[in-house]
């Protein structure tokens, strides 16, 4: 069926765009997708409005867990159907692009994208829903400051007011940038990092909290009534406005926050009239997202990778690590899209590792084992601990998987397609 | 050496701690304790009453907004003042250092009102400063840091120094203050740009601080893995020169 609302000129883009990731590809030169949206881009500044054409039904934007929330919102979507998504975490304009331009035709559109674009993707994707989870520091370096990015949500949310916002009322300041939408349904989803937090956004004054609660007595500001509520206690429960119950226990993505996002998709799919008990079967049908709490193979190890790329995203990963002594591996790197300066070591509460090793390594090793040190965690420096003959702390070998807590680029490298991923 | 722990107080670091400060609070525990000395740390949350008979304070960096709610806050407050006039000693990174001068600009860019507790004022870089930054101490004879300094910096001020300050060091290596000099010192308050966290990175700046704390001078303890962090990091700055 032809696109309606496809220009000829933007189809002619695509094309161009195509070829080009393909001449990326043969060169070696990585998926192209960047490359291609960037050809698309260029032939048709209007390509992302002409493939959206009405089709968007959620962007889903956060500083951590937007990839994992989009896979299991994607995928609890999929009952009604075919949907166009990522495949990889590719969320700025080029990997939003490449995902309505080379998903299935057509079909309804789910999206991550970065925090920083979300303005200007949902003014030209103009989508049904938009997730707003969470926000917190994240390569300072790199990034505008959380206030800052809040101010850019609510701008946009005050110049697009048909969205229908579904955010996380537990974070002062989503709730900040979500407030001036035309409708919001509240998620109390949680929130465990609340230091980049502490202060009203608004008029600066400390804000005031009671368990989830909080308010600012500078401006009058509170936490809003939520509709969905979300429970934790070994396994997550979501709760929806009426009252019914949907148990998480069956999700096989680990940990608090990932029940978290599933409650957040849930109350998306609802806006989106979709059957909830057979989107919690769905969601609990996802293993691992683009590499994350996969097992794979690592030289001589078997390990399950997770990503982790700030205080906020580390907090919960600790969580979930098997208890001491089994040891871990930790990689941390500060290439560029690591972010440059690996300060934030030292908000991440690496105390909880006690009583375990833990194997360092990553370009920034050294500041992980000084950091390590300081938090009275037995550390082994090792620059490369897949090598065969790698001195591993006794008993790593005997593991029949071991814990591998990656930065952004160590992630990549270890995810690589030559590592094989098992089935689990 | 005195009977009672060190009191050291970490200034309001929900506000200022954007850049692992706490880390230099850790740094002052764990160094005073390879020492053989006992460290109270209190943490001041806004809205808590700072005490003024206390060693060591220490704050850090952070956002626009945050810095002049905590400049308000220590301004009403008086405390560390009066806590400087007893003889305490202060070191303040970034935000917190540029909170210690007599004026600094806030989110919008215009001047607000810092503690003058160093004779500096900040205003504006031409473009922000982000990198390691490495720098030579001046003047031995203020602190007993004679090693280079290393750390990253991440900021939008240039501070001035006026006569009634001397420079900590001058930069071989990045931006800090934006004149060729880095920090500002001045009988026991220190500010500076140096920030991964500082002490961390710099032991001897700690020793200095413990040193004062309890009215001697402290052999430097090394320890082999900050050394090794101390060597890549300086390393790469001269590197990335
Ligand atoms: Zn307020």
């Amino acid at each position: 069926m032809e696109r309606v609302n496809t220009s000829l000129r933007t189809k002619l883009a695509v094309t161009a765009g195509r070829l080009a990731a393909a001449t990326s590809r043969t060169l070696g030169r990585g998926e192209g997708m960047v490359v291609g949206g960037k050809v698309t881009l260029g032939l048709s500044p209007h390509a992302l409005a002409d493939l959206a054409g009405g089709r968007v039904a959620a962007l889903v934007s956060a500083t951590n867990g937007k990839t994992s929330t989009t896979r299991l919102l994607a995928t609890a979507a999929s009952q009604a159907g075919p949907v166009a998504t990522q495949s990889t975490g590719a969320n700025m304009t080029e990997g939003v692009l490449w995902a309505l331009a080379n998903g299935p035709a057509d079909a309804p559109a789910i999206l991550e994208v970065d925090e920083a674009y979300l303005p200007r993707v949902l003014a030209a994707t103009r989508p049904k829903v938009v997730l707003l989870a969470n926000l917190s520091r994240d390569q300072l370096d790199r990034m505008s400051e959380v206030a800052m990015l809040a101010r850019k949500w609510r701008r946009m949310l005050a110049e697009n007011p048909d969205v229908v916002v579904v955010a996380n009322a537990d974070d002062p300041i989503v709730a900040f940038a979500a407030e001036k939408a035309q409708q919001i349904i509240w998620v109390a989803a949680g929130q465990e990092w609340t230091a980049d937090s502490s202060v009203c956004p608004e008029c600066g004054t400390l804000l005031s909290r009671d368990g989830t609660d909080w308010s600012c007595s500078g401006c009058g500001r509170a936490r809003p009534k939520t509709s969905w509520q979300f429970e934790w206690e070994k396994t997550g429960t979501a709760v929806g406005p009426d009252g019914q119950r949907y148990d998480l226990a069956s999700l096989q993505l680990p940990g608090r926050f990932n029940a978290s996002n599933a409650t957040m998709a849930l109350a998306v799919c609802a806006e989106l009239g979709l059957d909830l008990a057979k989107a919690v079967t769905l969601m609990s049908t996802v293993t691992s997202v683009s590499g994350r709490f996969a097992t794979v193979v690592a030289g001589s190890l078997r390990i399950r990778l997770l990503l982790a790329k700030n205080p906020a995203g580390w907090s919960e990963l600790l969580d979930i690590m098997p208890p001491a002594p089994t040891p871990v591996i930790i990689i941390i790197n500060s290439n560029d899209a690591d972010g440059r300066d690996p300060s934030w070591l030292w908000d991440v509460p690496f105390e909880r590792l006690k009583g375990r090793t833990v194997i360092a390594s990553g370009n920034r090793r050294r500041d992980l084992a000084v950091r390590l040190l300081h938090a009275g965690v037995d550390a082994v420096v090792i620059e490369d601990p897949f090598a065969a003959d790698a001195v591993l702390p006794a008993g790593t070998r005997e593991l029949a998987v071991i814990d591998c807590a990656a930065t952004y680029t160590a992630f990549q490298k270890l995810r690589d397609p030559s590592n094989e991923e098992l089935a689990l | 050496m005195k009977e009672r722990p060190i009191r050291i107080v970490s200034i309001y670091p929900t506000l200022l701690g954007t850049y692992g400060d706490g880390g230099n609070v850790a740094a002052l525990s764990h160094i005073a304790s390879l020492h053989g000395l006992a460290a109270d740390i209190l943490t001041i949350s806004p809205g808590m009453v700072i005490p003024d008979d206390a060693d060591i304070y220490v704050m850090g960096g952070g956002e626009d907004t945050a810095q002049v709610a905590a400049a308000n806050a220590l301004r009403a407050s008086g405390a560390l003042t009066r806590a400087v006039d007893k003889g305490a000693s202060v070191l303040a990174i970034c935000a917190g250092y540029q909170l210690l001068g007599h004026e600094f600009p806030d989110a919008d860019g215009n001047a607000a009102p810092g503690l003058g507790l160093l004779d500096v004022f900040t205003d504006r870089l031409p473009k922000r400063a982000v990198g390691e930054l490495a720098a030579e101490p001046i003047r031995a004879g203020l602190t007993s840091v004679t090693q280079m300094l290393t750390g990253y910096e991440n900021h939008g001020g240039a501070t001035h120094l006026g006569a009634g300050v001397t420079p900590l060091a001058l930069v071989t290596s990045g931006v800090g203050n934006g004149d060729g000099t880095e920090g500002a010192i001045t009988g026991r308050v220190i500010g500076t740009y140096l920030h991964g966290p500082c002490l961390v990175r710099n032991p001897l700046l700690a020793e200095t601080l413990l040193g004062w704390a309890i009215g001697q001078h402290l052999d430097p303890i090394v320890e082999d893995a900050v050394e090794e962090l101390r060597r890549e990091r300086l390393g790469s700055a001269t590197m990335s020169k």
